[in-house]
Formats: structure tokens, C-alpha cells, sequence
């Protein structure tokens, strides 16, 4: 390991960012945006891994119901998605902290190629400081999409940046899971069943003694990690 | 057969659905940083285009050179690991400065990143030609680039002229128009040769005609010409008008789609059979 520095990837669900209206809370987005660049100075490697196009493309759109079938959702994200990185760069703009984009299809895992390329992204990207936001690229997947669940993703980016930890939940009322990375997200996914199974096993991780429920939101995220 | 002479420029006047192709010599100066100006102008004309009634695709350049200008950089890296670096912070920069600017006129526009596959196989490729039908259908311009970041930069499409002709050809466009440094195919170096003129229209890319962009006068284009008539052959393949000319001033859209004889015209083989018929 050497001084490899801690490499944490941070799966963010909309959900936890919306305000009572349903639209991104301001204030929300904020407090996540420094906790995250915050914890990226104390210096660990962050990745973040979100969700929110098609929420965001809905709103923007003016759509009073969110799509409900594939082709209105890949078109619906198409349009949320700019929206989405634009917010995030917006408020960690106000902290300094630079961010970069990254779509990935859960397909890449059959393209060694493209995990190289983009793990040498990552590497690249986190040794310039600069923080990459990870989302399915949904207007082009040819799989089907699931609304909000980025967790397969996560997975997955946590298994390219070679992970200690995966922040599975962090809602901002206080609650995080937290999964160790190392062997656990060494997957060697081969089809939609296997990484099913390979999640299924992560939830077994995820006993009650495996969760600190007290831990409050923001300010000792990084105990985490620290105490681990 | 010279007798009729045939306006091949007529047809373009009714085109429904056009990819237009911008490059990054046309959206930033030549020092690097960004031509909001040029940018501004793009959005407006794009924006007024589809408002009128034509379904419009923007397929651009320039993420890696916005990165470098985000982050301070005075030289654009070379090494393979930062160039996509670079492309992950400059798209979503790029994507910022085209929202704002298409907002000006209420446009909304979307975001496409594609790799060769998504768009070449054909058990794959329905998938993004969906979306991006719908996005249309839906009055949205779809920006479309290569997503770098995962994609062997330089490998898969090789640059944005291929790509756009691609794309032209999967949605089933009627037009690529690739809006670069050059003002068309010119028939000697204009450089070097004061009598050199533009070829106005290309029924047929011969041989001789690729040997003409390939040689000496192609250097004058930093995109280069070859790359853009391998786009040409692609959409003429497909029966799809393609246009070259000057992006330096993007209302020159308008005169194209005016049927003005502006650029190089790549005559698609409907109009084209149609004059020989």
C-alpha cells in the first residue's frame, strides 16, 4: 500500500437531496458539497457516485409525472444529466473544489479496455484534486434502467478505484452504511445474476453491528474512515 | 448533360433533420480560451433553426481544451491519461456554457455521450437511435460528443468528423453540416495558389478528389480535410447531404440552409440520380 492515500467512493441516492417540494434543497446540496470536499482535503481520494438525471430532467421538463418506460427516461436523463453535473459544480464551486464528470454503462465491466481507461481516469483525476462524478450513462444503455439505483453502480466504480470503502447511504439525518472495500469489491462479475448475487452478499455485510447509526451528518464523516 | 443546369443547392432548402458539426477551432480562440461570442452566436442560430420546424443535432468538440482552460493549464497535456481527465472536467464545463447560452433563447438542450458501440452495432445501436428521435421529437437539441473518458481516445472514432457522419446516418438525418476552420475542399492550396476556388459541389468522391485533400492542400486545415471527406463518403453512402464550410460565423447556417453556394456541398445520390435521370 505504501502512501496510497484511502480511496473512498461516495454512492449518493436524489433522494436524500430533495427538499419537501421535491426540487434539489439548496441547503442540502451545500452541506454536501463541503462535507465531500472536506473530506477530500482531510486527504483521502473521493468519488462520488450519483444518481438524480432522470429526476432532474423530469423537473426541468416540466413533466408532472416521472417516465415510466425506457426510451422517455434515456431521453428524460439526457436532459437531467447536464442539469445534474451543473448543480454539482455550482455548489462545490463555492468550495473550491473542481469536479469532473463520468458516465459509465454497468456493461463496462466486460470491456477490460474501458476499465483501464477509466480507472486511469480516476487515478489521473484524483491526483490533479479534482473530485469525478459518476453516473450511469443512461440515454445510451442498453440495459434496462432503474430509477434511482445507483447501487450496482457504485459497486462497480468502488471495484475500478480499487476501494477501501463504499459510503452505500448517507442520509442526511444522520445515517450512513458504510462497506469496507479490499475483497469485497474484488468482484469478478460475469452477467446481470452474478452481480445480483455479488450485491446480495454485500447487503449480508451489512449486519446491524456493521452500521454506526449514531454518526452525525456532516461533521465526522471522516471518522469513519479515521477509526477503521 | 450540361445543358440543365441542375441547382443542387435547391434541395437544401427542405431539410427536416440536420447534424451540424461544430469544431474546437471554431468555438475557442486560437490562444485556447473560449469564444462565448461564437458560442453564443451557435446557440442562437441553432436555436432559431429548430424553431422553425427543423429537427437539429449538435455534435461538438472542445471538452479537452475547455478542461485545460478550467484547470489553469497553458498547454494541452499529451499523455493519453490526462487527456481524458481533462475531457471529464471539460465536458461538464462545456455542457454548462451551452446551457446557459441556449437558455437565452428557452431552448433546452441535452446531453449525449456515445462510444463507438453503442452506436455501431446494430443489435445495440436502437437504443441510442431511441433516444435521441425522442429527444428530437421533443423540440430538445441533443449535444452529442465522444465520451472520452472511457472510450481509447483517438481509437474508437478517431475524431468528431467521423462521429458526426455516424450519428447523421443512425438518426436518419437529411444534412451533416461540419462547421470548421476552412471554408470548403478548395481545388489547389489557397495558400499557395492565388487561382485556387472552392469546389462548390461533389457529385462523386473520386479518387482524385481524395488525393486533393490529402495533399498539400490539406494542411491548411488543423482538422484536417481527409477526416472530413471520410465523414462525406459515410453520409453519401447513406444518401445524406453533407456540407463543409467556415464555422468562424455560424449564421452562416442560414445561407445554407438558403440554398446559398456557400461551402463544399456533398451531393447525395437521390439529387444526384435525379439529375442524371
Amino acid at each position: 500500500m505504501g502512501n496510497r492515500k484511502q480511496t473512498i467512493v461516495v454512492r449518493i441516492e436524489i433522494s436524500t437531496l430533495l427538499g419537501s417540494n421535491g426540487k434539489i434543497s439548496p441547503k442540502k446540496m451545500d452541506r454536501l458539497a463541503m462535507v465531500i470536499t472536506n473530506l477530500h482535503n482531510s486527504g483521502k481520494h473521493v468519488l462520488v457516485v450519483s444518481s438524480g438525471a432522470i429526476a432532474l430532467g423530469a423537473e426541468k421538463l416540466k413533466l408532472h409525472n416521472l417516465p415510466d418506460n425506457q426510451v422517455d427516461m434515456q431521453a428524460t436523463a439526457a436532459v437531467g444529466q447536464a442539469e445534474l453535473i451543473r448543480c454539482y459544480q455550482r455548489f462545490f464551486d463555492d468550495y473550491n473544489q473542481i469536479i469532473a464528470q463520468v458516465l459509465l454503462t454497468s456493461d463496462i465491466i466486460d470491456y477490460p479496455q474501458r476499465v483501464e481507461n477509466t480507472r486511469n481516469t480516476f487515478n489521473t483525476l484524483l491526483d490533479m484534486s479534482i473530485i469525478p462524478i459518476i453516473n450511469e450513462n443512461d440515454p445510451v444503455s442498453t440495459i434496462d434502467i432503474e430509477f434511482d439505483d445507483n447501487y450496482p453502480l457504485a459497486l462497480i466504480v468502488a471495484d475500478i478505484a480499487q476501494a477501501d470503502f463504499i459510503v452505500i447511504k448517507m442520509d442526511l439525518n444522520g445515517k450512513y452504511l458504510v462497506v469496507p472495500g479490499g475483497n469485497h469489491t474484488a468482484m469478478v462479475v460475469d452477467g446481470e445474476t452474478e452481480l445480483q448475487e455479488k450485491i446480495d452478499a454485500f447487503c449480508q455485510v451489512l449486519v446491524p453491528g456493521d452500521i454506526d447509526r449514531d454518526m452525525q451528518f456532516p461533521s465526522s464523516i471522516g471518522e469513519i474512515f479515521f477509526n477503521s | 448533360m450540361r445543358g440543365v443546369k441542375m441547382d443542387y443547392r435547391e434541395v437544401l432548402k427542405n431539410k427536416h433533420r440536420i447534424v451540424v458539426k461544430i469544431g474546437t477551432s471554431s468555438l475557442s480562440y486560437p490562444n485556447g480560451r473560449m469564444n462565448f461570442h461564437s458560442i453564443e452566436k451557435l446557440a442562437y442560430v441553432l436555436s432559431a433553426v429548430r424553431r422553425r420546424g427543423t429537427q437539429v443535432i449538435l455534435v461538438t468538440s472542445g471538452a479537452i481544451g475547455v478542461g485545460a482552460g478550467r484547470l489553469g493549464l497553458t498547454k494541452r497535456p499529451q499523455e493519453l491519461a490526462k487527456k481524458q481527465a481533462l475531457a471529464a472536467v471539460g465536458q461538464a464545463e462545456l455542457m454548462k456554457i451551452y446551457q446557459r447560452f441556449f437558455e437565452e433563447y428557452n431552448q433546452i438542450v441535452a446531453q449525449v455521450l456515445l462510444t463507438k458501440d453503442v452506436v455501431v452495432i446494430p443489435s445495440r445501436n436502437q437504443h441510442a437511435k431511441r433516444t435521441l428521435i425522442k429527444l428530437l421529437e421533443m423540440d430538445i437539441i441533443p449535444i452529442i460528443n465522444e465520451n472520452d473518458t472511457i472510450a481509447t481516445y483517438e481509437i474508437e472514432f478517431g475524431d468528431n468528423d467521423t462521429l458526426s457522419a455516424i450519428v447523421a446516418a443512425l438518426v436518419e438525418a437529411d444534412l451533416l453540416v461540419m462547421l470548421s476552420d476552412i471554408d470548403g475542399l478548395y481545388n489547389a492550396d489557397p495558400r499557395t495558389e492565388g487561382s485556387a476556388e472552392i469546389i462548390h459541389s461533389v457529385l462523386e468522391i473520386t479518387p482524385e478528389l481524395e488525393q486533393l485533400a490529402s495533399g498539400a492542400g490539406s494542411s491548411f486545415s488543423t482538422g484536417g480535410m481527409i477526416t472530413k471527406i471520410a465523414a462525406a463518403k459515410i453520409c453519401l453512402k447513406d444518401g445524406i447531404d453533407c456540407l463543409i464550410t467556415s464555422g468562424s460565423d455560424p449564421a452562416i447556417l442560414f445561407d445554407v440552409l438558403a440554398g446559398k453556394e456557400v461551402g463544399t456541398h456533398f451531393v447525395a445520390a437521390k439529387e444526384n440520380t435525379a439529375y442524371h435521370a
